[in-house]
């Protein structure tokens, strides 16, 4: 029994240890490094891809993939709380009753042992009284206690005396903070809420581990508008979203929020996390290439795919965007911004057909005052990183250039289809001719560059038609966050504490001085030691002692 | 604070004593005039025309009332009770205060020199008088190294005061463009109008100067000029690296974006800055105390050992440098997790910065242990040090450049 309890207070001192404190921060460090190296929390499809089979498996047994609530992260983190209040429970009695002990009276033999030390010898005619009185004078600042012992006086001086409740604080507040995650892990919430405009939504989803959990909030909001405001150089501005909140039927709270700020109701904040396309209605322009000039309609909304019935092919799309912002300037010349206007991104598939992402602007793309003809991008690998432009050449906006394109291929074919330069000039005037009649429009020079390059681009086309954005009414939505968090505010306690802790440690050092004077023999004068001593800041309690020194040189020298 | 540049005891004179503590009441009047601006001005307080209601008649009005109020009443009080006028807080801050009233005055005579308004335009950045100020600075602080490198094999005291007076230029040179830089951001459009820390860029140029500013005063508390060789050679780094930044074309202003747009911005960069900063003067002491005691095991006398601190001193310094460093990069990792809890909706999300400036914690967390409790000193501590450093590094560089996460201000959506 007795051997039992006496490794257990083993074990309780070892708890406390500094070595072990030190070593569980050097684990703690190591350990955390693991989690920024590998992404957290991605999709297991690409971890599996990334890593490989026997790695993947290696990997996720160990939870490294959501590393920082594994049980044996957990479980560091544990001894760490255990740890510390083990070392609190242990030194602050101590600690207390040192700061309450301030012993005035100290032994020669003690005396001794200062590293910072100095004595005196006063003449004859000195008096104790006086000497004391000036030595008091010299110590103002200090906190002086005086006791008289065999005859000499003692004073005891003290600044910072309070300084072991640094360690205290800061100790604790560690504690307290661990202690506020905890609450904030196991009683707060955290989740994700996307509503489009105009509609509402009362649950959040979130992750755990690897599953996506949901929970009911106790209200439900309503996003009734979201804006994007845009610097000029192209990067957002601003993100709002004008917000309900719409408690038993009733709407009960109407606000914006912004990125920094939040709202609040029932103890649950609402931020402003993301947005996205909340399906905005689509209206596409089919441009049949079967020679026939048709053009058909389309009306279908972001996230749904329209299906051509005669031919099969599909159109998935996939996100709008009102402004697209681009530097227009090559490298290394001064920006030049240009908003391209509204864009539809969309993956085109059929049968014999490579799937291929789209992204097709409205407008025609006007440079230097010159019209070049309607763009679209064009990623091979569905990525929109590697989109290359792609230009049409004509200016689908315009009904009559899609008009001249085909008055201009039949008028070549007419002519014989020789294709010399002077035999399309030809042909390109009859179409002038047959879709202006006498009015040439003013820019038939660009027209002409546009319709050639029609010709070199369209026919490149693999698709029954070129869908072009013709129309669109725009939906957004708003991706919220929604958190309640009862640790926050014990949180914010400990910090406080910490920071209190931390300056008190570090800026109030303990500096303790002893005075004493005693008589140095019969009729030999008096002698006056000084001796002190500093728990932090050595150098500066140097220049401090040695201050003092010369002061109490001066004094003594000229009473 | 700027004590190299004038002569030693005129100037101890005119910070202690009746007339420091009269300038520190009219500063603490003056800055309280401000915030009574803020508060009770005319128009209330609007974020971007706060610094220019600042300058208008108004604000001169209230500052100027708020320093000759506070300059007469601590007049008064120094009166009636003399020793007052020592008062450590007084003495300790109004050097610090004079430092920044004379960047100040030097921020408002270079402005002088901007370009006129038409000229300014956010395509083409280039006419803008900071990047002159920052050029200066670079060659400054590089002329510095040079100087405080050279001291140590030649230890005359005119190339080691050569070596402070210059850092000191480039503390102002780079400060002032700082505010410049702040200044010209609202030229540009006030709608891009932010303070200067908001990329690498302006945040290295900070470094620069916060670090120099922690050696310089530990350099004057403390006598140690040789470390400066060190720690200067670390800031000349930072300074080549901000010159590469800039020539592949970081160094212009950029709006914000939305996730940055907070005051919190003002508060916790900079005083992540000056941990960091601290950290690299620790490192620096480190590395001089692995030299040195390289020096003396093989038994050398070379005479950079007669004006290089000891071995203890150097010991002590990059504890000092620490002790300086880790509260202050404990409260701007508060302030983080604060800004996180408003902008996120968690004080703690473990995203790789976070998790990094946890790490740093950790790691100096551990080298005060070991060194108080523990009573370890000498080599292991100084390599420590410059471990530490190592880690910090990586924490405020390693994370923006390798490491994806919520601190890349990329994209929201």
């Amino acid at each position: 029994m007795n051997n039992l309890n006496e490794s257990l207070k083993q074990m309780f001192v070892r708890l406390g240890s500094m070595t072990l404190a030190v070593a569980i921060l050097c684990v703690l460090a190591i350990a955390s490094v693991i989690g920024t190296v590998l992404l957290q929390n991605q999709e297991q499809a690409d971890y599996l891809n990334q890593f490989g089979q026997l790695w993947y498996w290696t990997f996720r047994s160990l939870g490294l993939f959501d590393m920082y609530h594994t049980w044996w992260f957990l479980t560091l983190l544990a001894f760490l709380m255990v740890s510390l209040a083990v070392c609190l429970w242990r030194n602050v009695p101590h600690m207390l009753k040192e700061m309450r002990m301030r012993k005035v009276v100290i032994t020669d033999k003690s005396l001794k042992h200062f590293h910072h030390l100095h004595h005196w010898k006063l003449g004859d005619g000195a008096d104790m009284a006086d000497v004391k009185r000036l030595a008091e004078r010299e110590l103002s600042g200090w906190e002086t206690l005086e006791a008289e012992k065999d005859g000499a006086i003692y004073l005891r001086g003290d600044k910072g005396r309070f300084h072991k409740w640094g360690y205290i604080l800061a100790h604790a507040a560690v504690l307290i903070i661990l202690i506020g995650g905890w609450i904030s892990v196991h009683y707060g919430f955290r989740g994700n809420m996307s509503v489009p405009e105009g509609q509402s939504d009362n649950e959040i989803e979130f992750l755990r581990g690897t599953a996506v959990h949901h929970l009911q909030m106790p209200f439900s909001v309503r996003c009734n508008s979201f804006h994007i405001a845009f610097y000029p150089s192209g990067p957002p501005k601003e993100f709002r979203s004008n917000l309900s909140i719409i408690d038993h039927g009733k709407v009960v709270m109407t606000k914006d929020i912004i990125v920094n700020e939040p709202l609040k109701y029932k103890g649950v904040r609402i931020y402003q996390a993301s947005f996205g396309d909340g399906g905005s209605a689509i209206t596409l322009k089919l441009f049949g290439l079967d020679g026939s000039e048709k053009v058909d309609t389309v009306k279908t909304r972001v996230y749904q795919t329209w299906k051509d019935p005669k031919t099969g092919v599909s159109l998935e799309i996939t996100d709008f965007r009102p402004f697209n912002i681009e530097n227009m300037a090559g490298a290394g010349q001064p920006k030049d911004f240009h908003d391209l206007g509204p864009a539809v991104e969309f993956i085109v598939r059929g049968p014999g057909l490579k799937p291929v992402k789209i992204k097709s602007y409205m407008n025609p793309f006007v440079y230097d005052g010159q019209n070049r003809g309607t763009l679209m991008e064009v990623s091979e690998s569905g990525d929109g990183k590697d989109y290359q432009p792609f230009l049409l050449g004509l200016d689908f906006t315009n009904p009559k250039e899609w008009e001249l394109f085909h008055a201009f291929v039949h008028a070549a074919a007419n002519l014989g289809g020789s294709n010399t330069k002077e035999e399309r000039f030809k042909a390109f005037n009859a179409a002038l001719k047959q879709v202006y009649g006498d009015k040439r429009p003013k820019d038939f020079q660009d027209l002409g560059v546009r319709l050639l390059q029609g010709m070199n681009s369209l026919p490149r086309i693999p698709w029954p038609f070129i869908p072009i954005l013709d129309d669109y009414d725009q939906v957004y939505y708003t991706g919220l966050q929604l958190t309640e968090d009862p640790g926050m505010n014990v949180v914010w306690t400990g910090s406080v504490l910490l920071v209190l802790g931390l300056c008190i440690m570090f800026y109030m050092p303990h500096r303790k001085l002893w005075l004493v004077i005693r008589p140095a023999g019969k009729g030999e004068g008096l002698e006056v030691s000084v001796a002190g001593m500093t728990n932090r800041n050595l150098l500066g309690f140097e220049k401090e002692f040695q201050a003092l020194q010369a002061r109490l040189n001066a004094t003594f020298e000229s009473s | 604070m700027s004590v190299a540049l004038a002569n030693q005891s005129t100037w101890e004179s005119l910070s202690h004593g009746r007339p420091g503590f009269i300038r520190f009441g009219a500063y603490l009047g003056l800055i309280l005039g401000a915030v009574g601006l803020a508060f009770y001005g005319s128009g209330g307080y609007d974020q971007q025309q706060y610094l220019f209601q600042l300058f208008s008649g108004q604000g001169l009005i209230w500052c100027g009332t708020g320093a000759i109020i506070g300059a007469l009443s601590s007049a008064v009080l120094s009166t009636l009770r003399p020793s007052i006028a020592d008062a450590k807080i007084a003495t300790n801050l109004v050097s610090w205060l004079d430092g920044a009233a004379l960047l100040l005055l030097l921020t408002a005579l270079l402005a002088q020199f901007e370009p006129p308004k038409s000229m300014i335009s956010f395509n083409d950045q280039s006419n803008l008088f900071s990047g002159r100020v920052i050029m200066t600075m670079n060659v400054v602080f590089i002329f510095s190294a040079v100087s405080y490198i050279a001291y140590l094999f030649a230890p005359d005291s005119f190339i080691g005061r050569l070596g402070t007076w210059t850092a000191w230029a480039g503390v102002y040179a780079g400060g002032s463009a700082l505010l410049l830089r702040w200044h010209e951001s609202y030229l540009i459009n006030t709608d891009i109008g932010h303070a200067p820390v908001s990329n690498l860029y302006e945040v290295f140029i900070l470094l620069c100067c916060v670090t120099t500013i922690v050696y310089l005063t530990l350099e004057r508390r403390y006598q140690a000029k040789a470390m400066g060789a060190f720690v200067m050679f670390l800031v000349a780094a930072a300074v080549f690296f901000d010159i590469w930044l800039a020539s592949v074309g970081e160094a212009s202003i950029k709006p914000l974006v939305p996730a940055l747009q907070s005051y919190w911005m003002k508060i916790h960069v900079p005083m992540n800055f000056v941990g960091y900063g601290s950290f690299s003067v620790a490192c620096g002491a480190g590395m001089a105390y692995l030299w040195r005691s390289r020096l003396e095991a093989r038994g050398s006398n070379a005479r950079v050992l007669a004006v290089m601190p000891t071995l203890d001193q150097l010991d002590q310094l990059a504890y000092k440098a620490v002790a300086i460093g880790f509260p202050a990069f404990t409260l701007a990792t508060i302030l983080g997790a604060a800004w996180a809890a408003e902008a996120w909706g968690g004080y703690w999300s473990w995203d790789p910065k976070e998790t990094w400036a946890l790490i740093v914690w950790l790691t100096y967390g551990a080298y005060l242990h070991a060194r108080v409790s523990h009573g370890w000193h000498g080599r292991g501590l100084a390599w420590w040090a410059v471990a530490g450093f190592l880690v910090t590094l990586f924490c405020f560089l390693g994370v923006n450049m390798y490491l994806s996460g919520l601190h890349s201000y990329g994209r929201l959506s």
